[in-house]
């Protein structure tokens, strides 16, 4: 899952990165509106963390904007501000939920597992397909119920196809939604995990669709 | 008491006071003409007789002497009233019936009173011609006709005075509806309700009353509502660096070595801003609250300028160049205000301008005014931050200062009577000059 982090506040952004990367997301973090909105053009985000109080624009108009302009991503709204009017006028510009700061670093967390979850319609925390089973926010995977350990790329990699049901993921799609903006990737890399994710799961979970990207196999897991 | 029940009362007892005198004035004057009035007519019927009898006086003449004569009985034609004709010595010629008459006749003429077989008569007694003619009527029948009268004159007057207490209670009640309805209007209001009380067409009197009130509420609201978003940026402000704080805290948990130390010291930055921001809202909350400051303690010129930048720069203190030739002046506020101002000034300069370069302060001396000058060599302030820049929490950069800094300046002048001016420098940068004014009693300084 890889996030953006809308966030002003220097010291904040960087607790925020800090935690949700040692929780296994994948999180950029911007400070303006502008950058945001360059961020989302060219990346693929499954989610936005983003902070009302922002130098260049208003959060709450950039919300009402973004969602005017037809942009679906979840979106969960920070803010110091605390008043009930403000929750609402939040809740109604678009976004799908408010954490007040200071917030819980494993309430924020959650949260931004449970927006996912509804995004993608589930109604559980696990993703259940076949033998296998992903918990998300654990990180814990089981095969025929055995667990299975996985690498955080590994998790990541899986999270992102699982995500998606069957349909086909494209290579950039997938380096988005492993690797942070700044991270360096090698050009095998991708191939490297899911390779590593067929040796653990069953080589026929994940299909190669030439010259597209890949898929998860709904038919043989 | 309430005040229709005050008008009430005050005006109706008045009322009632006043034409309750002027009725028993009227009714004393009303018996005592009345009584008159009877007088007369009995004075004159006596004299009617008399007159009638000297028509044919001989007539009497053959009685007289006569011993023994019988009395001529009148006959009766009024009760209650009497005549008797009689000689000067007492021989009665004529009367009217009734035993009553015989004790009427008097001896002396006039007005005469007495009573007789239990009833009070009075009688006028004329002598003429040899005659004593005396006529009496019983003052029961005078006394009926009396209390007849005053009854007459009474009854309309005590109606036309019920009826005017009533039209008062009439009055007074729809004189005071636009009061009653006001009185409704704020009864039924929340009671922290701010917002006018309604333009409803009032009376000229009660007008003023509902424009001062609604002026008093407006500048409630105002200050309220000023109140309020001072709270809830004061909130804001003290959440941010809570959160930082409080995010670095829970990373240094989950997370091990290089992680957790970098996590440990970003919780610290996060601390001392919170200390900063907490230290700037209780400064300001002092230089506007009614607080009292040391005043015992003159404060110069010198000595703040040195205090300022010491707690301004405690690790450089040769990033500011104090530039003045004059002697130090005793400023008229208390030290710890000057010294706060003047910090304030230096912090943003030191923080705006480029590492490494200096801020210069210079101090100039006026007649009643002592101006302190400090200039950064920054990126200045572009004009339409220049009239943002004094706002509570308006900062340039999230996370750099409390934003509270220039607002504790201005406030500070408006507590002492100086003024904060702030200018972009012709060759870059930001100069602001503080201006305070000097203490009145002249004296040298302190060596």
């Amino acid at each position: 899952m890889r996030i953006l982090l809308v966030e002003d506040d220097d010291l904040i952004a960087r607790g925020i990165q800090a935690g949700l990367h040692a929780r296994g997301l994948m999180v950029d973090g911007v400070r303006t509106a502008a950058q945001a909105e360059a961020m989302l053009s060219a990346v693929h985000y499954q989610v936005v963390i983003l902070d009302l109080g922002l130098p260049d624009e208003d959060g709450m108009s950039l919300l009402q904007r973004w969602r005017a302009d037809g942009m679906a991503l979840p979106m969960l709204v920070l803010t110091a501000r605390d008043a009930v009017e403000d929750r609402v006028a939040g809740l109604r510009a678009g976004a799908d939920d408010y954490l007040l700061k200071p917030f819980d670093l494993d309430e924020l967390v959650a949260r931004l597992h449970a927006l996912l979850r509804r995004a993608a319609g589930r109604s559980v925390a696990t993703i259940e397909q076949g033998a296998l089973r992903l918990d998300p926010e654990r990180g814990e995977v089981s095969l025929n119920g055995r667990p299975v350990v996985l690498s955080r790329r590994e998790l990541a990699l899986l999270a992102a196809l699982l995500h998606a049901r069957g349909r086909i993921l494209s290579v950039d799609q997938l380096k988005d939604s492993l690797y942070g903006f700044s991270e360096e990737i090698e050009s095998n890399a991708l191939n490297v995990h899911i390779h590593h994710l067929r040796r653990k799961l069953g080589a026929d979970l994940i299909e190669t669709v030439r010259g597209v990207g890949y898929r998860f196999n709904m038919v043989n897991a | 008491m309430s005040l229709r029940l005050r008008l009430l009362l005050m005006i109706g007892i008045s009322l009632s006071l006043l034409w309750g005198g002027v009725a028993v004035w009227m009714l004393r004057d009303l018996d005592d003409e009345m009584r008159r009035t009877l007088d007369q007519r009995l004075a004159m019927s006596a004299r009617m007789v008399a007159g009638l009898i000297s028509q044919n006086p001989a007539a009497w003449d053959t009685r007289r002497g006569t011993a023994g004569v019988s009395t001529l009985t009148v006959p009766a034609t009024a009760k209650g009233l009497a005549c008797q004709v009689s000689s000067l010595r007492g021989e009665v010629f004529a009367r009217t019936p009734g035993a009553a008459s015989a004790a009427i006749a008097s001896t002396t003429p006039g007005f005469a009173e007495r009573e007789i077989d239990g009833e009070h008569w009075r009688s006028y007694t004329v002598e003429a011609h040899g005659l004593r003619i005396t006529t009496a009527d019983r003052l029961a029948e005078r006394n009926t006709l009396l209390r007849d009268v005053m009854a007459a004159a009474i009854v309309p007057f005590v109606v036309a005075l019920i009826g005017s207490l009533m039209m008062l209670w009439i009055g007074v009640r729809s004189g005071l509806v636009p009061l009653e309805r006001l009185r409704q209007a704020l009864a039924r209001r929340a009671p922290d309700a701010l917002t006018p009380i309604p333009d409803a067409p009032m009376p000229r009197e009660l007008q003023p009353l509902v424009e001062t009130l609604n002026q008093l509420l407006e500048r409630m609201r105002v200050a309220i509502s000023r109140e309020r978003r001072f709270t809830s940026d004061a909130a804001h402000e003290l959440r941010t660096p809570l959160t930082a704080l409080k995010t670095h805290l829970q990373v240094a948990r989950i997370t091990h070595g290089q992680d957790a130390e970098t996590a440990l010291d970003y919780a610290e930055e996060g601390a001392s801003r919170l200390q900063h921001t907490l230290q700037q809202l209780l400064t300001l909350a002092q230089v506007e609250g009614p607080f009292s400051w040391d005043e015992a303690q003159r404060t110069y010129t010198d000595e703040v300028a040195c205090l300022a930048m010491r707690d301004a720069a405690p690790d450089a203190p040769e990033r500011v160049v104090l530039e003045s030739d004059e002697p130090s002046v005793e400023l008229a506020l208390p030290q710890a205000l000057a010294v706060t101002a003047l910090r304030n000034l230096l912090d943003n300069a030191l923080r705006h301008a480029p590492a490494q370069h200096s801020v210069k302060l210079k101090i100039q001396s006026a007649h009643d005014t002592v101006c302190f000058r400090v200039c950064d060599s920054g990126p200045g302030l572009t004009t339409d931050e220049l009239t943002r820049v004094t706002q509570r929490f308006w900062r340039r950069d999230a996370g750099r200062g409390s934003g509270l800094g220039l607002a504790i300046v201005v406030a500070v002048t408006e507590r002492c009577g100086g003024s904060l001016a702030l200018a972009q420098r012709p060759t870059g940068g930001l100069e602001a000059s503080l201006t305070l004014p000097r203490a009145k009693r002249e004296s040298p300084p302190v060596s």
